[in-house]
């Protein structure tokens, strides 16, 4: 193992480039600095594209991320664990809402902060939230607005007597 | 007649000998394995020899790992934004970069190099020494050669290879990051930024476990091979040889395995 200081060096050298790009990483996306953290929660109807460890944003600037997704397997609700920074104190009434930075995904939540005078406590849960919204099913509510009501509406209106019929034969068989 | 029931049985009988030879190998790599385990985990240890192996398998092998790294990322980040550029896609390219790089390419390829680098050379000295017979001379010193070979040489290789597949991660999205910067224009900071927001930690640990298992691969092909080494020097060539093509078959084979393990939702 002596002897070979060129490649020792090397060695060395490749480390430190490493641990800088990691360090220039860290500093650039605010990660080394973790700071005094506290956590809400919030349940929504629809969880979108949220995943853990997607942005929590107060008007656009990130104050914290979701930690966890998980269901309530009572009220099918979509439960998340947010963890936000400990300086940003939210309004009890503040909504949280998911929506995406463009038409295709950066999931986030956005809270807008309320008026209330007293704060929401670690562990609190935000009352007021809307869920995601179904980009492609308001996509097709457009595109086919009345596509539920011709279908519907003819079929009476075609075969009036057939209807009953069928509905009769039920408790028959 | 005796002779035409052996023309006819005598493909199967060749066919026969062929898979018994198969599975009796596949078996003494598999008892092998078990006894260089078992040397592994239990005392007494060599710390010198592990030092020095992870010296010769982990720190060693930085340079080519740190190159192979750095090349791959950028030839990586400048395909996707060209290639990408037909449907759009240019805009993600440092996450598929990062994606790549953690999941796929790093723990793979640092793997290959280290299966050129460090396989052939543990097959290699320990088929000279075989060869050589000082492996027989420490039977008589009442040394474990298992213990004082084998298992340096697995445990250096199994815990250094994730070490530098975390290397060939950072470095990897550092070479892409150079090629955004220059070729592409977009700043490094948007660039980390996006890679840090995108990539799981999940990501990163399933790349961290295939290149554990990679580096167990790597040290068993080396010993078992070198073990194995009948001859003199044609031997010993011919051992440094078979276990660099075994070691990379095998990464590839059980990459694609521990990948559909860890792709299912």
């Amino acid at each position: 193992m002596r002897g070979n200081w060129g490649e020792t060096i090397l060695g060395l050298a490749v480390l430190a480039f490493a641990g800088i790009f990691l360090a220039y990483a860290l500093g650039v996306t605010g990660m080394g600095k973790q700071g005094a953290t506290y956590e809400l929660t919030a349940r929504f109807g629809e969880a979108g594209g949220i995943q853990p460890g997607a942005k929590v944003t107060v008007s656009g600037v990130k104050v914290g991320d979701v930690r966890e997704v998980t269901i309530d397997p009572k009220t099918f609700l979509a439960v998340m664990r947010l963890t936000l920074d400990d300086k940003v104190k939210l309004p009890s009434d503040s909504t949280a809402k998911i929506t995406s930075d463009g038409l295709l995904g950066g999931a986030h939540i956005a809270i807008a902060p309320g008026g209330a005078a007293d704060d929401l406590k670690p562990g609190g849960e935000i009352a007021n939230t809307q869920g995601a919204v179904d980009l492609f099913g308001l996509i097709g509510q457009v595109m086919r607005p009345k596509s539920d009501a011709p279908a519907e509406k003819p079929a009476p209106a075609a075969s009036p007597s057939a209807a009953p019929k069928g509905t009769a034969d039920l408790p028959e068989m | 007649m005796a002779s035409l029931s052996q023309v006819l049985l005598g493909p199967v009988a060749a066919l026969g000998r062929a898979t018994r030879d198969a599975l009796a190998s596949v078996g003494r790599v598999a008892r092998f394995a078990g006894q260089g385990i078992a040397a592994a985990l239990t005392p007494p240890w060599y710390p010198r020899q592990i030092l020095s192996q992870f010296l010769s398998v982990g720190f060693y092998s930085l340079p080519v790992v740190g190159l192979t790294a750095w090349f791959t990322g950028a030839a990586l980040a400048l395909n996707i934004y060209s290639g990408g550029d037909r449907f759009n896609a240019s805009t993600v390219m440092p996450q598929i970069v990062a994606l790549g790089i953690t999941r796929e390419l790093g723990p793979v390829l640092a793997a290959l190099m280290l299966a050129g680098r460090v396989a052939s050379a543990m097959a290699s000295e320990i088929g000279a020494m075989r060869a050589t017979e000082q492996v027989d001379a420490m039977v008589t010193l009442s040394t474990d050669p298992r213990r004082y070979l084998i298992a340096p040489r697995l445990i250096a290789a199994t815990i250094s290879l994730p070490l530098l597949t975390l290397i060939t991660d950072i470095i990897g999205i550092a070479g892409g990051m150079q090629v955004s910067h220059y070729l592409i224009d977009l700043a490094p900071g948007i660039y980390v930024t996006n890679t840090v927001d995108f990539i799981t930690a999940w990501d990163v640990e399933s790349g961290l476990i295939k290149a554990a298992v990679f580096g167990f691969i790597i040290g068993l092909m080396g010993c078992f091979h070198g073990d194995n080494a009948k001859g003199g020097a044609r031997g010993v060539g011919r051992a440094t040889t078979s276990a660099m093509v075994s070691a990379a078959v095998l990464i590839l084979a059980s990459d694609y395995l521990l990948t559909s393990v860890f792709a299912r939702p």
